[in-house]
């Protein structure tokens, strides 16, 4: 498939957008719930795999690309990487119905602008819609001599607040939306949905793709973040490891059930660089470094890639092993519920 | 459960599983190819493998109740009950076959052995 779907008012300013995945049939849902969106302003190309992306791109010049990550033959991954040698000033956005945390880093890495979970309902699809509009429209600004890119949140906030300034930042996936209070480089308040302070922050640092945009700073009113900046964001991080272990670690409300008991983090030659409760690192790298070498015994038997992590689930524990050739990371969440 | 064959082939079918098996408390396995790419020979090696786990992964603990060791393409789950029985999963990444790895676990610690 590879089509014009909008028409073209000459008068009006264009953004060529190039759609890329194997279903028909969410090609057509996009086009149809950005069409009246773009108001004529984005010219809506569709291709049903990356070659014919690939070719498209060959005949015409795009704006922007988004990219199904999961798509047959060549992924978004690959895709990725081929367009950022045939087509490097290319903005590229990667689209996902299954979002995860490496899948998240793996496409920011590879040169996508922002990584986005495919949205479901109507609301979902207008917040892409205005997360891609803006990035299509963004301009560099006089004063910047650089492009940021493939920053994230958390790396934002450290900035701002290493530099003792004052901004809000306002996050927002298609299900969220949410503001961080930084007031002369501390973080003063968090709000996300109905959640505010702690609760809030977490939730946003722990969203698995979405978008973000530091606005002037302004008074929240009220203050409900008390403890340092560090230790916020470090609290943040155990609580999205614990997510990531699979355990329900932050219900509905954004109260903690269950608690990251021992985080150990190494380079790939075992050597701690952070640990958390950890009392015998060495065993610790011993068993990763046995999980390497049964992943590599599984690997050989069954061929499915690379080795990511291995989730245990324990009586009343679950524990998440990651073995890398450049880390080894081990979580152990407590109080995990011991059903599948 | 008495037959387990038929119990891999009738459960473990949701779109991308890979294959099954099932190892008895008395050694005895049964599989499953659910893809040309995984005959039941391979997990009969992987529910073999776990042999070799316990030996050193879990030599100074109790085995967990299940694990799945996530690949770049795909998952392996393996669950084991008290009783000695075995069940492994190979599902492919982003497959409807991921939504099965919990409710067959569940299924699987919850069955009848008829032992």
């Amino acid at each position: 498939m590879a089509q014009v779907d909008t028409s073209v008012k000459d008068s009006e300013p264009q953004h060529r957008v190039l759609f890329v995945d194997d279903e028909p049939d969410f090609l057509q849902m996009l086009a149809e719930a950005f069409a009246p969106l773009s108001q004529d302003r984005w010219q809506m190309h569709h291709a049903g795999s990356a070659a014919a992306a690939l070719e498209m791109l060959q005949q015409q010049k795009m704006d922007l690309v988004v990219v199904d990550v999961n798509m047959p033959q060549l992924d978004g991954i690959q895709f990725l990487k081929i367009l950022n040698e045939q087509h490097p000033g290319l903005k590229k956005v990667t689209l996902t119905a299954f979002a995860t945390e490496e899948k998240r880093t793996e496409c920011l890495a590879n040169g996508a602008e922002l990584f986005i979970e495919k949205p479901k309902t109507t609301e979902g699809f207008k917040s892409v819609f205005v997360m891609l509009d803006g990035l299509i429209s963004w301009l560099p600004r006089d004063d910047f001599q650089g492009v940021l890119r493939r920053v994230g949140l958390q790396d934002v906030i450290q900035m701002e607040c290493l530099g003792r300034n004052s901004s809000v930042l306002e996050v927002y996936n298609d299900q969220v939306l949410g503001r961080i209070y930084i007031e002369d480089g501390n973080l003063i308040h968090a709000a996300a949905a109905d959640l505010i302070g702690e609760p809030a922050l977490q939730k946003l640092l722990a969203l698995p793709g979405g978008s973000f945009e530091l606005v002037p700073f302004e008074s929240p009113g009220e203050r409900t973040l008390n403890a340092s900046w560090e230790m916020l964001l470090a609290a943040a991080v155990r609580v999205r490891e614990a997510q990531a272990a699979g355990g329900t670690t932050v219900n509905a409300e954004g109260h903690a059930e269950a608690t990251v008991a021992e985080t150990l983090i190494c380079s790939g030659k075992g050597e701690p660089v952070y640990e958390f409760q950890c009392a015998d690192a060495q065993t610790r790298v011993r068993l990763l470094q046995n999980i390497a070498y049964h992943a590599e015994q599984l690997a050989q038997i069954l061929p499915l890639g690379n080795f990511d992590r291995l989730e245990m689930q324990l009586a009343n524990e679950r524990i998440v092993a990651q073995s890398r050739p450049d880390r080894l990371v081990y979580v152990r969440v407590a109080g995990s519920p011991s059903a599948a | 459960m008495k037959d387990p064959k038929k119990w891999l082939a009738e459960r473990a079918t949701a779109p991308g599983t890979l294959g099954s098996g099932v190892r008895q408390a008395d050694g005895k396995i049964f599989c499953h190819s659910a893809d040309e790419s995984c005959p039941a020979g391979r997990m009969e090696k992987i529910l073999r493998q776990f042999d070799g786990m316990k030996l050193t992964l879990f030599k100074d603990t109790v085995p967990p109740r299940w694990s799945t060791w996530t690949f770049e393409q795909g998952q392996i789950r393996l669950v084991a009950r008290a009783d000695g029985w075995l069940f492994a999963l190979a599902v492919r990444s982003e497959s409807d076959a991921l939504q099965s790895l919990d409710p067959l676990t569940r299924e699987f610690l919850s069955l009848k052995t008829g032992k």
